[in-house]
């Protein structure tokens, strides 16, 4: 008389707790998911393609609005690139600039992880309170290049102007207060009860699983991988940085909300031995007016805030433009992983796995 | 009631003389509910406007509903592609009237700096849109600008604009 | 335009002459509508530099040699007329730039990883070099699963991760129209490869998914951007079109703008939804390029 059947439903593309237009087919029984296909290509813009119409140069426009969370660490990856395909050196006082901007939109980053992933779980007051933190973060953004969100902030061989007067007090002024509110949020979430049931022992993905699949940053090293590209192949000034890679062993929900949250501590304390350690001297390499490149071509990977973004370019002989402009998105690899961490959990664990993935669709569909 | 303003009349105390048409603009003008559709970047700028700096809430439209259903007001924020442009059409058709269409950013209006073969030229190509708001993306403070000129837009709007061609045809 | 104009050339700074009339925007003449296949392969080899390298050496001794003897025979004419002497040819120089950059280019490999892969698979490499520190290996297209088994199996390599897979289209080559390249890394020893195999059209190699289960989605990407197939693959569908769209985007004869499948107007005023295909097929596309073939 009574049968069990799988019922196959459809969450996204547009959903609330979907970061972006993703939409995931789930087949359920009762409220365990037995089969769960993520699909993408709601945000296909063609990015690929259009940059190998754009010059060297102009590639940078559209590296922004990728992974827009984050849009310098985009421009790190592409100018390193770039640069790695002709050769060039940048001087050191823009490595400096370049790094503290970096880790500055790490910390955006990781703001907006924590604000959506606390929204879909239900709590609403650190959506307001990390969201406030990550304003000041824009004004920064916007008194270095102008603009808030998609920032270009980089050229090829350095930056195009130095710090703007004020920086530094801007900076000061962010870094005294910032480890309180990370307190805040830590008070707020990490011995709420409600939180922890919500989050331990949910969407585990293992270090075999993980390293399997390709699935970098800060979900490789919650599951106690230290692989951290700032310090396996060390690019900008990071070799110069004294900072920790925060890894942890259970490789569940909670261990990477820990790891992101003491990744922020670490961005803070590199960004304020950048401030101390600035070097002086140009901030621009001297460079042709016309880049013209040579048969090569190159893959350059950087910790982006969602994990190892690559940048493959190949350049032809006496080419304007790149021959080919591939990208190496970190959220594309992490999705793959959605399936092993969802399938045997309730639907609700399904929306704080997609949240601790910390997918962005801008990038995974470029 | 052709009295003059200095000399209130002994009712206007306590009473308010209006047309119904005002009335239902006002209300509707004032507690715009939109419906969750971020796409791209603009997505981020417009949590940004709802969260604690710029907050959209004391507009009235700080409440995103999920559902389509109980929207009355549509942001399209981000790039529209061919994958995604059957989706909001029908996410716009579920729509219950009367419903707003913002178009913010770029992208939205027309293409962005994504001419590709995957990117819809402009979201109007698949729904109809009441107010364009250009940049990239357009800070929080153009988008409120952007919705008060929406705002706008309802409050001098006519019963009978949106029928009107169903009354014409009628005769 | 078929060519990029140079800006330094005096033809691009004379300015073009001010049309009569309101300006309107050339859409057919916008570069993202041309199809402007490229001449060249740009494939990096240490084979073709060196021998590029003898020839710009032979090349420039022959022209070195033919000066010598114009200038020797201008000196005979001059003697026998009884006119002084021409100067001496002077040995041309290589215009230094006065810039920072050093385009890095393909030396002779000397890593042990790359030696180890030569002599574990044979002749089934077909070549080895360094370039902008990266070790590339290129392998044969059939022996691609064996040598990923290999770096990911044998101790001395060791590379547990596959960060990236994904494809070029080469219209210009002869004997080959696709390059995959697989880059590995080595968590635990710190090292990055990259694998290279040359795919003529119609090839189909065989997926990476059986060694790193991470390549399922780069694969459905390079088929679906490139219409390369993989053997042995879980699910070979379109991952970012649509299942129904026609053509590979990422090759070299695609348009950027498309073929006019994103100029369909979807709207319709208090109705249902609009065929795509119907409004396709009555010819109401915004574009007058030729359709693609069915494929």
């Amino acid at each position: 008389m009574f049968k069990n059947e799988e019922m196959e439903i459809n969450l996204g593309p547009q959903h609330p707790s979907t970061h972006g237009v993703l939409r995931v087919k789930l087949r359920l029984d009762g409220e365990t998911i037995t089969h769960c296909q993520p699909m993408i290509g709601y945000l296909h813009r063609g990015v690929e393609k259009i940059c190998e119409n754009q010059t060297f140069f102009q590639g940078q426009v559209w590296t922004d609005r990728m992974d827009y969370c984050s849009a310098v660490a985009n421009n790190l990856g592409w100018a390193e690139a770039n640069e790695k395909l002709f050769g060039i050196t940048v001087p050191r006082r823009a490595q400096y600039i370049r790094t503290m901007l970096n880790e500055f939109n790490r910390l955006a980053s990781h703001l907006i992880w924590l604000a959506t992933h606390a929204l879909d779980i239900g709590a609403m007051t650190v959506f307001l309170y990390a969201f406030r933190e990550r304003e000041d973060i824009l004004d920064m953004n916007e008194a270095f290049c102008g603009s808030r969100l998609t920032t270009t902030a980089f050229r090829i061989g350095g930056l195009r102007e130095d710090l703007p007067p004020g920086f530094e007090k801007m900076v000061k002024v962010f870094l005294a207060k910032f480890p309180s509110c990370l307190e805040e949020y830590e008070n707020l979430l990490s011995e709420n009860r409600i939180w922890k049931k919500r989050t331990v022992g949910v969407a585990k993905l293992s270090a075999e699983d993980a390293i399997a699949l390709g699935v970098t940053g800060p979900v490789l090293r919650a599951a106690g991988v230290p692989y951290d590209i700032r310090k396996a192949f060390p690019y900008a000034a990071y070799a110069e940085m004294d900072f920790e890679v925060p890894t942890r062993t259970e490789a569940d929900t909670y261990a990477r909300y820990l790891v992101r949250m003491e990744e922020m501590r670490q961005s803070a304390r590199i960004i304020q031995q950048c401030m101390d350690g600035m070097p002086e001297g140009p901030v621009m390499a001297k460079l042709p007016k016309i880049l013209r490149s040579e048969v090569n071509e190159v893959y350059h990977a950087t910790e982006a805030p969602k994990g190892e973004l690559g940048y493959y370019l190949i350049g032809e002989k006496g080419g304007l433009n790149p021959y080919r402009f591939h990208v190496r998105a970190p959220g594309f690899i992490n999705l793959q992983s959605l399936p092993k961490m969802a399938e045997g959990g309730l639907i609700a664990d399904i929306v704080a796995a997609i949240g601790t993935l910390d997918i962005v669709l801008g990038e995974i569909d470029r | 009631m052709g009295m003059s303003i200095n000399q209130p009349s002994t009712f206007e105390h306590f009473l308010i003389t209006t047309k119904v048409e005002k009335v239902m603009n006002w209300s509707r003008a004032t507690s715009v509910w939109p419906v969750t559709f971020g796409l791209a970047c603009c997505a981020i700028e417009m949590m940004a406007a709802g969260a604690s700096r710029f907050d959209f809430d004391r507009f009235g439209a700080g409440i995103f509903r999920a559902t389509p259903r109980q929207a009355d007001l549509m942001i399209i924020a981000g790039t529209v592609t061919y994958k995604m442009a059957p989706v909001i059409k029908t996410l716009y058709d579920q729509m219950p009237e009367p419903k707003w269409v913002i178009a913010m950013g770029s992208c939205a209006t027309a293409g962005g700096p994504f001419d590709s073969y995957h990117t819809i030229q402009g979201v109007d190509k698949v729904i109809p849109v009441d107010v364009f708001i250009p940049g990239c993306p357009p800070r929080p403070e153009s988008l409120i600008y952007g919705f008060m000129k929406l705002q706008d837009k309802i409050m001098t709007s006519s019963l009978a604009d949106r029928y009107k061609d169903i009354f014409e045809e009628v005769g | 335009m078929a060519e990029p104009i140079d800006p330094q050339t005096p033809e691009a700074s004379a300015a073009p002459e001010a049309p009569a009339g309101p300006y309107v925007y050339d859409y057919a003449a916008s570069p993202q509508r041309q199809i402007v296949l490229p001449k060249t392969v740009p494939l990096p080899s240490l084979k073709t530099y060196l021998a590029e390298q003898k020839a710009a050496a032979a090349a420039d001794e022959a022209k070195w040699v033919k000066m010598q003897a114009d200038f020797e025979s201008a000196k005979a004419k001059a003697e026998a007329e009884g006119k002084d002497a021409p100067k001496p040819p002077v040995r041309p120089v290589p215009r230094k730039d006065d810039n920072d950059l050093k385009t890095p280019v393909p030396q002779a490999a000397q890593d042990a990883d790359l030696l180890t892969l030569v002599a574990l698979l044979g002749d089934k490499v077909e070549e080895i070099f360094e370039q902008a520190g990266e070790l590339v290996c290129q392998v044969k297209k059939e022996a691609i699963f064996e040598a990923l088994k290999l770096c990911r199996d044998e101790a001395a390599l060791n590379y547990e991760m596959l960060a990236d897979e994904s494809g070029t289209h080469y219209p210009a080559a002869t004997d080959f129209a696709f390059s995959v390249v697989y880059h590995l890394t080595s968590i635990s020893r710190r090292k990055r490869l990259r694998l290279r195999i040359l795919v003529p059209e119609g090839f189909v190699p065989e997926s990476a998914c059986a060694i790193y289960p991470g390549a399922n989605w780069m694969e459905r990407e390079i088929y679906d951007m490139l219409g390369i197939r993989f053997a042995n693959h879980p699910d070979m569908t379109r991952i970012l079109c649509p299942e129904d769209w026609e053509g590979y985007p990422l090759r070299k004869d695609y348009p950027v703008v498309g073929w006019g499948q994103r100029d369909i107007t979807f709207r319709e005023d208090r109705g249902g939804m609009i065929e795509r295909i119907a409004l396709q097929k009555a010819g109401q596309l915004g574009i007058n390029l030729k359709q693609p073939k069915a494929e």
